[in-house]
């Protein structure tokens, strides 16, 4: 396992570094960030002083092995429009993040595995029906509608929520329930149909023949092994809610990593831009690691050869 | 009842308790705090160097500037650290008279070494303002005779120091404590800010608000009514409506269509009317003008092939007004006594236009690119671009609209790779130093590569206007500049657009002012 772990990590410092480059090259051929930083007024002096200011108009390999140099060390550089240090920038919003993506998993999966698990033990029943329906309004509402109409009616109109920015538990609500409907749609339906064909198998028989109580039949023997998929899909959907939940961050006005990245495209600003692909990536290595470390313990049959 | 039931009845008990203490919470904090919500609140630095007009809104109440003004855009020796000024008979020397007792928000003393320091570094390499670059021509030195007194030394006449030093145009003249910095260091500094405005720094959290906080008795102010004073970032129309009716927000930038609605809810809807001008130019020819729109007469076809009273009713839905001047900001036209005539405003007469062209040669129209973008304040941007391109269709012009994002037209324009082309701006209002300074960049030849006019005869009134020492010839000048970007056609004025702010019904009697990126909160704040 430790071997495992071990080669998995050089695995992802290789991807970081391959993407270091793809992402230096794919930044600076979006154009000139200055334009987003100086008034349209500014002159050619004021912009030359400013490349020089920022170290814009150092050769780009130097460019580069600068910021390789000082993001080992976590030093990502200084933001060119905000001019304050990245990691500051992420250290202020990526924690706003976690909390938000930790809030709406944690909602999916309390939807989710009720419904999900009910819908496969009543298959076809009106709790069955209902999980589908469930399911399709998870998977179509698109995640833009959804949040403008929980703004503009439940916060806006009735009044019963927080409408935006990170002011307290309550301002968690609407974003994190936006966030989750989407993943209560793909978890429930693959803890569905993996309880379904769980509960048919001759093990699940056997324990209902000896007399085990069906929630121990469920809960303990069935839920388990239709657990896999799930864990995978919770993992990667829970990078994807961390690291771009860019609509859902510009509607509820939540200070997260995703409207920092959106910011830094939008704005050319190279350093935020490479910063955030790289705690990205980060990120997704490290939740794809827990994941796979996950699966053994939840499976004994699986462990990773030495 | 089963436990799981017991334990959803508390959490639900629990939800709706919490709910109360919200709402209650929310209406309490509405009397003491301030709350503004902003779409965006640019680069949200705190250091003026590196912040420019855009963050004014909240970096004005945080540094007083060297020279004030009043909410109408006038200088004034209130409103500043300056209670007077007075130039030399060369008009070399501005001496500025500074306030007493006027002291930082760490309790050091404001000082002419203080006022010093922040005008140089102001014009500093660092600064990223954009109008650094006529300070550190015109200025040769600045002397401190004594603590309360200072001396601008400038390398030719000019009359222009105090209002580029002033509230009306950028951030630099905002006074920064000169201790306390070269103690921190820049990069300290722009995270935990010092000044001497009615309102301290005391905690920011980019992409999500600016908190300040008053400070008692200030000159400016009094004790500010309003304890604390938040800039929140909510970049989603429909939220920051939803925070105005919650009570979260006292003050929301709202766009146009909606201001109807709100009005019919009872929310009083302030409008800065003219805040900005829809002007659009040709990107010129590395040469200067480029075929077919050197000549004048395509020029003046373009123009009046547009029907502005529709684009104002139809795009803007009647809160914008006609513009008659190329660039031409109409908050500084009182400023210089110029008035234009109902015979400058474009009249719609496609007729015309058609005319014109077919005696330019051009009876079967040319091919004509038009970017399309979407600009900050600007939500119509794409669609007004589109709409005007449609009336140059009607009049045989082949248009093509080619969308990006303003970034990539401006490298267009300013390496004039597409000479012809058509750009545009939502240009903020200003005074007239602030027309000045846009004039000197975008309609003045040595100002490549940003020159959208390229006429020696207007070259030669920017040029005399930065040394001109007699203020009724500057205003002179100014109006001829106007005059003739008029009379040749030296750019697409569009229209004048009134931006929308919505307060909350508690609010109060508020004038926004038309000084360019400040709402003058100073006002609203005021306890005397």
């Amino acid at each position: 396992m430790v071997r495992f772990v071990a080669t998995r990590l050089l695995q992802s410092l290789i991807a970081l570094l391959m993407l270091s480059v793809v992402v230096f090259i794919l930044a600076r051929a979006t154009g000139d960030p200055l334009s987003m930083v100086l008034p349209m007024s500014a002159t050619e002096e004021d912009y030359a002083n400013a490349r020089a200011y920022l170290g814009l108009d150092r050769p780009y390999l130097e460019q580069y092995f600068s910021f390789v140099g000082r993001a080992v060390v976590g030093d990502f550089g200084t933001s060119i429009r905000a001019r304050k240090p990245v990691s500051e920038l992420i250290g202020e919003r990526l924690p706003n993040s976690l909390k938000l993506a930790t809030f709406a998993m944690t909602v999916s999966v309390l939807m989710a595995f009720p419904l999900g698990i009910m819908a496969a033990v009543k298959k076809g029943t009106a709790v069955d029906r209902m999980a589908q329906i469930v399911s399709i309004l998870g998977q179509s509402l698109p995640t833009f509608w959804l949040a403008i109409v929980l703004v503009e009616f439940v916060a806006g109109r009735w009044q019963w929520l927080p409408a935006g920015g990170n002011t307290g538990f309550l301002s968690y609500v609407l974003p994190g329930f936006t966030l989750g409907w989407f993943v209560v749609a793909g978890m429930m339906r693959l803890l569905r149909s993996g309880m379904l064909e769980v509960l048919d198998s001759e093990y699940v028989k056997l324990a209902r023949v000896k007399g085990v109580v069906e929630g121990r039949v469920i809960w303990l023997h069935a839920l388990k092994n239709a657990m896999i998929p799930v864990v995978t899909f919770a993992g990667i959907y829970f990078s994807i809610l961390v690291t771009t939940a860019i609509v859902v961050e510009t509607v509820f006005a939540w200070p997260g990593l995703g409207r920092l990245a959106y910011e830094g495209i939008s704005g050319r600003d190279f350093p935020v831009i490479q910063a955030v692909v790289m705690v990205t990536a980060a990120i997704v290595a490290v939740v794809n690691l827990g994941v796979d470390c996950l699966y053994a313990a939840i499976d004994p049959r699986i462990r990773y050869a030495r | 009842m089963t436990s799981s039931s017991r334990f959803v009845g508390l959490a639900l008990l629990s939800l709706a308790l919490a709910l109360l203490g919200s709402v209650d919470l929310a209406s309490a904090q509405a009397k003491t705090e301030l709350n503004v919500g902003l779409s965006g609140l640019a680069s949200e630095t705190l250091d003026p160097p590196v912040a420019g007009h855009f963050v004014k809104y909240y970096l004005s109440m945080m540094y007083d500037y060297l020279v004030g003004s009043t909410a109408d855009g006038q200088l004034s020796p209130t409103g500043g650290l300056a209670t007077k000024w007075e130039n030399s008979a060369d008009h070399k020397r501005w001496t500025f008279h500074l306030r007493k007792g006027v002291t930082f928000h760490n309790g050091d003393p404001v000082t002419a070494d203080d006022v010093k320091f922040s005008l140089e570094r102001a014009a500093g390499k660092r600064s990223t303002t954009g109008y650094a670059g006529i300070l550190r021509t015109l200025v040769d030195k600045i002397e401190t005779p004594a603590p309360d007194r200072i001396v601008i030394v400038t390398k030719d006449p000019t009359l222009i120091i105090p209002a580029y030093l002033s509230r009306t145009l950028s951030s630099e003249g905002m006074i920064v404590p000169k201790k306390y910095i070269e103690t921190v260091g820049d990069d300290a500094f722009a995270r935990k800010p010092i000044g001497s405005g009615p309102y301290k720094f005391v905690e920011q959290v980019t992409g999500s608000h600016i908190k300040l906080a008053a400070v008692d008795n200030h000159w400016r102010t009094g004790t500010p009514k309003y304890k604390t004073m938040t800039f929140r970032v909510v970049p989603e129309e429909t939220t920051r409506i939803a925070l105005l009716r919650r009570g979260e927000v006292d003050i929301a930038e709202v766009s146009r269509e909606r201001v109807k609605e709100l009005q019919r809810e009872g929310f009083p809807v302030q409008l800065r009317r003219e805040e900005s001008i829809f002007s659009m130019w040709w990107v010129l020819d590395p040469s200067g003008w480029p075929a077919p729109m050197k000549d004048k007469r395509v020029r003046e076809a373009m123009n009046v092939a547009i029907d502005r009273g529709e684009v104002v009713q139809g795009i803007f839905g009647g809160l914008a007004e006609p513009a008659p001047i190329p660039m031409g900001l109409s908050w500084a036209f009182k400023d210089i006594g110029f008035k234009p005539g109902p015979e400058m405003n474009y009249t719609y007469d496609p007729a015309r236009a058609k005319k014109l062209l077919a005696d330019a040669g051009l009876a079967n129209g040319f091919p004509l690119d038009v970017y399309a973008f979407q600009l900050t304040g600007f939500p119509e941007g794409k669609a007004a671009a589109e709409a005007v391109a449609g009336y140059w269709e009607k009049i045989g012009i082949k248009t093509k609209l080619i969308p990006v994002d303003y970034p990539a037209f401006r490298k267009n324009w300013v390496d004039r790779k597409t000479p012809g082309a058509i750009g545009y701006f939502n240009i903020a209002n200003r005074n007239w130093i602030g027309a000045y300074a846009l004039l000197e960049k975008m309609a003045y030849s040595p100002s490549k590569p940003n020159d959208t006019a390229n006429d020696p005869e207007i070259d030669g009134m920017i040029a005399q206007v930065m040394k001109q020492t007699d203020q009724q010839k500057v205003n002179t000048l100014m109006r001829n500049i106007y005059t003739r970007l008029r009379s040749e056609h030296l750019g697409m004025p569009i229209a004048y657009l009134h931006s929308a702010y919505a307060t909350s019904k508690t609010l109060g009697k508020w004038n926004p002012g038309t000084v360019m990126y400040d709402f003058y909160l100073d006002d609203l704040a005021a306890s005397k």
